[in-house]
């Protein structure tokens, strides 16, 4: 968010007047709430009401009055508290932003759905005008040095009490987004929780937050999960968004074992897609329906484990090759595998091979899973609450997440995952200090591998049907692009960047068809811009802006406290 | 006599994958990048002279309007090609390898959709969501050239006729101009072309430019092949180019055209004479691509960069 | 001529040598980097290699520690063949710094340490997942040697720092810390004092003879004669790759041809002759 700066002999001439202007627009853009967005019923939440804000328009009217909030704060405590310092102005001025870009967004959002810009009430014209204008006026305050609000001490009780407050505030998010049928209120809402987040991040909050609830790791971690289970209780029956649900959990379990190969060990793996598909095929061929390939039923823990075997031991195969190639090579050598995966997995349909896939057709039927007598195809009912099909996955799904989350983050903060920062680091050296660089990356291939074929055999009843097509080249680079995106090594990164390429497509049908052509676009801007991903870690953002020494001695500060090796990577963040 | 045969269709096959290939080398020789968006380089030329094609009017055949076609390509894929080292590689010349890696898989999707998306928008254009019938060029396109009981496709001719010349145009351009001998430089030490007055970024643009101009006659050849071009025709042709560049020895030009020619005759060959030959030739070909970069990374001939990859 | 040279050495003849090279040779196409090495290191010495540049130091350091695989020739070390392979080189106990500093720029001091312990533990993938209390002994145990080996080469308040912020100096002990927890007998050191000031230089000296004292036998390359001449047991000089002179400080000091070989190398290192030193 560094534009050109603005001399600071005229940013102290203009302050003042900045300052006043600021607190106009905040006020200016609460106020434009209450006036009518647009002409017609059909955008966004329907916003055409005068005195009467919708809850998008709520949102804006909050946002609003923060804006002025923090400019008086920093007028008021300009120094922070004691020696705590707070970043008021930063915070303004990344608010300021978000809602210009927030306003943007809703004027898109408008034209497109309404058709045309001419169906853009005054309402939108005014809080987008006061937004641009308050935009400007912030870039002509002056920031504060990074805030140290993170260094504050917090008693427990505080502590639980942010935790349980960021919870429930999550849950809201995903009832709410996963609630939207609007694909306008969608992104509005997605980039109100953008702006939100961003805002925490710059006035310091976030860092408060995040060493608060670090303190108190597994009321956290305990607290996400039992939210996450809560979640389809809030659903009341509903099986489309269910499915969405669950299929963003495979996804994310897969993106998570992807990134003990990319984000630990380091290892560009572009075909990654395939030990999800051998696991589903697995699984598919073993389901003991009519339609499968064998006519065996053993029970599904065998199953899994069996598809994450197969899984794990193509990993070996596709892993051997690192003992005498690496970087991009390796990559074209995944690549080629993956290929090789969805070829052999067409082919092998009775006519060009032995006939295991039934070829393109797939696999067409898998039936429910039934464990201990629970039927994930039925619905069930607890506290007068429906739980239906894809609920019961759902939940199966998070137990099974949970489980890649506690791998990855144990690996990587032991002896294992420090061998693989090393060999990130110097391959060489690393090897020179004894570390078993060809073992420690076979063991990346094969664990990441082994994560995809369990969730594979999961996914292959969740979809009833098991297709080559599922498996494709391009389903591997959306899960790259969930763990670049979301920031390489880290678990939160990860889940926000698999949650958001799952959730977008599915919510945004009108963009369906383009969706792939912004993807691609999603990619190339990401890496000239913020290629630690939207979470870095921080050792990983070293590695991408190798020059920037602030960072460097800002990390020191960060790093040095730590006792345990490489705790501040990865889980607790 | 099937053996023949194949090795004839390998030939032209190869040729083309040759064209491509150089695309790869000359940019990896000078930068160590692999650019993996160039397959949509030959796409984007393939439909660039499809393009110029449906702008004359009159559906012309004659063999006059290849050339036309030809330039058509070219201007297509040079300018997406520059465009996108400008774009999306040039910042990220000093960043880690796994960026531009991202970023080409991202320009990569970005133009197979874009052009399928759009390019049946243009009026009086096919749709480009499935298959568009190519033109057939009188004379380089219709019945095979029977020669001694072999079949000798046209468009085979006319791919090795351009292989030829395109060898022949390179050899001087990197060998006896003045930019070709800076590229040569270039690849060597760019730090040190630099300080001798080399512009490195033109020398780079011009790589991509060489290679795209490559890659446009390649799409054109394709085109009267397979009588029709597809939106994603470059991500299957592009990988088999650059295991032709890799079995060459990436970064030495001979080293891709000889490799273009070896991949394409073994991909006939595996085709024609293994069972179930057509169904598993793509299987082949990518595990050749395997067994080169595992065990001979450097090539037939000798990479001029050692892999640091 | 090495074979004089070695029986005069005043070495203690009833030890075993902890490391014998026996005619060590290292070819790079035509060029012969290191010709027939013959060459012993008993434990507890301080051995010093000198050697004009491009004498073939480094690369003869490379095949001491597995880098290379000498074309011909043979390292016993402890009684046992040398493998060709850097991760179980370490493993028999050789540990090496290196020339230009290869520490791990964005760990901090702490993990370069402990990445080094790696070796020397064994907890696999299942037990770092299921964390039972062999596990957490054996984490508990790195740390506190990591620790305990930062304190030794006198870096115990910059732990928490990332290597790549340490100062030059600081880097070089770093260097070392991370060698020593591997828990070598043979430490190999690449020109430890390179750009250090003279006040550096002689903590430097003070450290290795702490780590002598610790019972391990040290090589070091070194450019600076007064630091090898007070530091070594014995010194051997190398000249395009062959062993000039081997003996104590004061014979090679005093040697005709190791003064020689210094000043008459400058012409053919213009040559271009030389200069697989990496």
């Amino acid at each position: 968010m560094s534009l050109p700066g603005i001399p600071v002999a005229i940013r102290r001439r203009y302050g003042p007047v900045a300052r006043i202007v600021t607190i106009a627009c905040g006020v200016i853009i609460a106020a434009s709430a209450y006036l009518p967005w647009a002409y017609g019923s059909d955008a966004l939440d329907n916003v055409t009401y005068v005195g009467g804000p919708s809850f998008i328009q709520f949102i804006a009217l909050g946002m609003g009055l923060v804006l002025p909030a923090l400019v008086v704060c920093s007028i008021r405590w300009p120094a922070g508290f004691g020696r705590t310092r707070v970043g008021w102005i930063r915070g303004a001025r990344a608010l300021a932003t978000g809602l210009l870009i927030i306003f943007v967004v809703i004027a898109g959002a408008i034209s497109v759905q309404l058709g045309g810009t001419i169906n853009i009430n005054y309402g939108a014209w005014v809080g987008l005008a006061a937004a641009l204008i308050g935009f400007v006026a912030t870039r002509f305050l002056v920031q504060e040095g990074a805030p140290t609000v993170n260094r504050l001490k917090t008693p427990g009780w505080l502590s639980i009490l942010a935790i349980a407050v960021v919870m429930l505030v999550m849950l809201f998010v995903a009832y709410y987004a996963l609630d939207q049928s609007n694909p306008g209120t969608f992104v509005t809402f997605i980039v109100y929780t953008g702006v939100g987040v961003a805002v925490l991040l710059r006035t310091g909050a976030l860092g408060w937050l995040t060493a608060a609830t670090g303190a108190h790791r597994r009321v956290m971690l305990l607290a996400a999960f039992l939210v996450a289970f809560l979640f389809p209780f809030t659903q009341g029956g509903s099986d489309a968004n269910m499915s969405i649900a669950a299929q963003v959990l495979v996804f994310a379990a897969t993106a998570m074992g992807l990134n003990i190969v990319v984000g630990l060990a380091g290892l560009l793996d572009l075909g990654y897609i395939a030990f999800l598909g051998s696991g589903a095929f697995v699984a598919a061929m073993l389901s003991g329906t009519a339609m499968a390939t064998f006519d065996v039923h053993p029970p599904f823990i065998v199953t899994m484990l069996l598809s994450g075997c197969v899984a794990a031991t193509l990993g070996l195969v596709i892993g051997s090759p690192t003992l005498r190639v690496s970087g991009d090579y390796l990559a074209i050598i995944t690549l080629a595998f993956g290929e090789i995966f969805r070829l052999s997995m067409n082919n092998l349909d009775g006519s060009d091979g032995p006939d295991l896939t039934h070829g393109s057709r797939g696999i067409s039927d898998t039936g429910d899973l039934n464990l201990f007598g629970f039927d994930f195809g039925a619905t069930h009912t607890i506290a007068g609450i429906e739980i239906g099909r894809f609920a019961n996955y759902y939940f199966i799904l998070l137990i099974w997440l949970a489980i890649v989350i506690l791998i990855f983050s144990r690996l990587n903060n032991s002896r294992i995952g420090r061998g693989w920062v090393a060999i990130r680091e110097d391959e060489k050296a690393a090897e020179a200090m004894g570390v078993n660089v060809f073992g420690l990356k076979l063991l990346a291939f094969a664990s990441g591998a082994f994560l995809a074929g369990v969730a594979g055999s999961i996914k292959a009843h969740v979809d009833i049907s098991v297709t080559p097509d599922s498996y494709v080249f391009l389903q591997s680079s959306f899960l790259l692009a969930a763990v670049v995106l979301g920031g390489m090594g880290t678990v939160l990164g990860v889940l926000i960047g698999a949650t958001l390429l799952q959730l977008m497509p599915e919510k945004l049908r009108f963009v369906n068809e383009y969706r792939l052509m912004f993807f691609g676009l999603l990619l190339v801007v990401m890496m000239r811009f913020r290629p630690e991903g939207i979470i870095a870690s921080e050792r990983r953002q070293l590695e991408f802006h190798d020059e920037d020494e602030e960072l460097a001695e800002r990390l020191d500060d960060n790093l040095g406290p730590s006792t345990g090796a490489v705790a501040v990577e990865g889980a607790s963040r | 006599m099937i053996v023949l045969q194949a090795m004839v269709d390998g030939l032209s096959l190869g040729a083309l994958y040759a064209l491509i290939a150089v695309g790869y080398t000359v940019v990896y020789g000078i930068i160590q990048l692999i650019n993996f968006a160039h397959g949509e380089v030959f796409m984007v030329g393939a439909f660039g002279s499809m393009t110029v094609w449906l702008l004359v009017p009159g559906q012309q055949l004659g063999l006059w309007m290849l050339p036309i076609m030809l330039i058509g390509g070219m201007v297509a894929s040079v300018a997406i090609a520059l465009l996108m080292e400008r774009v999306a590689y040039r910042p990220l010349r000093n960043s880690p390898r796994l960026a531009p890696l991202i970023t080409a898989i991202g320009v990569s999707v970005f133009l197979q959709e874009f052009v399928r998306l759009f390019y049946g928008r243009i009026p009086g254009f096919p749709d480009a969501k499935a298959n568009v019938t190519f033109p057939t060029i009188e004379g380089v396109t219709g019945t095979a050239i029977k020669l001694g009981g072999l079949d000798i496709d046209r468009p085979t001719i006319f791919t090795l006729a351009a292989l030829i010349v395109c060898t022949v145009f390179l050899y001087l351009f990197v060998n006896k101009s003045r930019i070709g001998r800076a590229m040569q430089a270039t690849s060597q030490d760019p730090d040190t072309a630099r300080l001798m007055g080399i512009n490195v970024d033109r020398i780079i643009m011009i790589a991509f430019a060489v290679g795209a101009v490559l890659a446009a006659i390649a799409g054109t050849a394709q085109g009267m092949m397979n009588t029709n071009i597809n939106f994603k025709m470059g991500f299957i042709a592009g990988l088999k180019a650059f295991s032709a560049a890799v079995l060459g020895g990436i970064g030495n030009i001979w080293g891709a055209l000889v490799g273009g020619l070896v991949i394409g005759v073994l991909e006939s060959l595996a085709t024609q004479v293994m069972p179930h030959g057509s169904a598993w030739k793509d299987v082949w070909a990518f595990v050749v691509l395997i067994l080169i970069l595992v065990f001979r990374p450097q090539g037939l001939l000798g990479a001029r960069v050692v892999d640091r990859a | 001529m090495t074979q004089t040279a070695t029986t005069d050495a005043g070495t203690p003849t009833e030890l075993e040598p902890l490391l014998s090279a026996r005619q060590v040779t290292m070819r790079f196409g035509g060029l012969v980097a290191v010709d027939k090495v013959d060459f012993d290191v008993y434990p507890g010495e301080i051995m010093g290699l000198i050697g004009p540049n491009g004498a073939g130091k480094t690369t003869f350091f490379n095949c001491l520690t597995g880098l290379y695989k000498p074309t011909s020739g043979r390292v016993v070390f402890n009684g046992a063949l040398l493998p060709p392979k850097p991760g179980r080189v370490v493993r028999a106990g050789v540990a090496r710094t290196f020339q230009n500093i290869r520490l791990f720029a964005n760990m901090t001091a702490l993990e370069n340490v402990m990445v080094a312990r790696y070796c020397r533990t064994s907890s696999g993938p299942l037990t770092s997942i299921v964390r039972g209390p062999k596990y957490r002994r054996e984490e508990r145990e790195t740390e506190d040697r990591a620790t305990e080996l930062l304190d030794f080469v006198g870096l115990p308040e910059v732990a928490g720092n990332l290597a790549r912020n340490l100062s030059y100096g600081d880097q070089r002990r770093l260097e070392i810390a991370r060698a020593l927890a591997t828990d070598p007998k043979l430490l190999l050191l690449d020109e430890p004092t390179a750009g250090m000031n003279p006040q550096e230089t002689r903590q430097a000296e003070e450290l290795i003879f702490k780590i002598k004292d610790r019972g391990l036998a040290v090589i070091t390359i070194e450019h600076d004669m007064r630091f090898i001449f007070n530091l070594c047991d014995r010194v051997l000089c190398l000249v395009q790759g062959r062993p000039l002179v081997l003996g104590t400080p004061d014979q090679v000091q005093s040697d005709p041809r190791v003064i020689e070989a210094y000043i008459g190398t400058g012409a053919q290192e213009a040559d271009g002759q030389v200069g697989r030193d990496a």
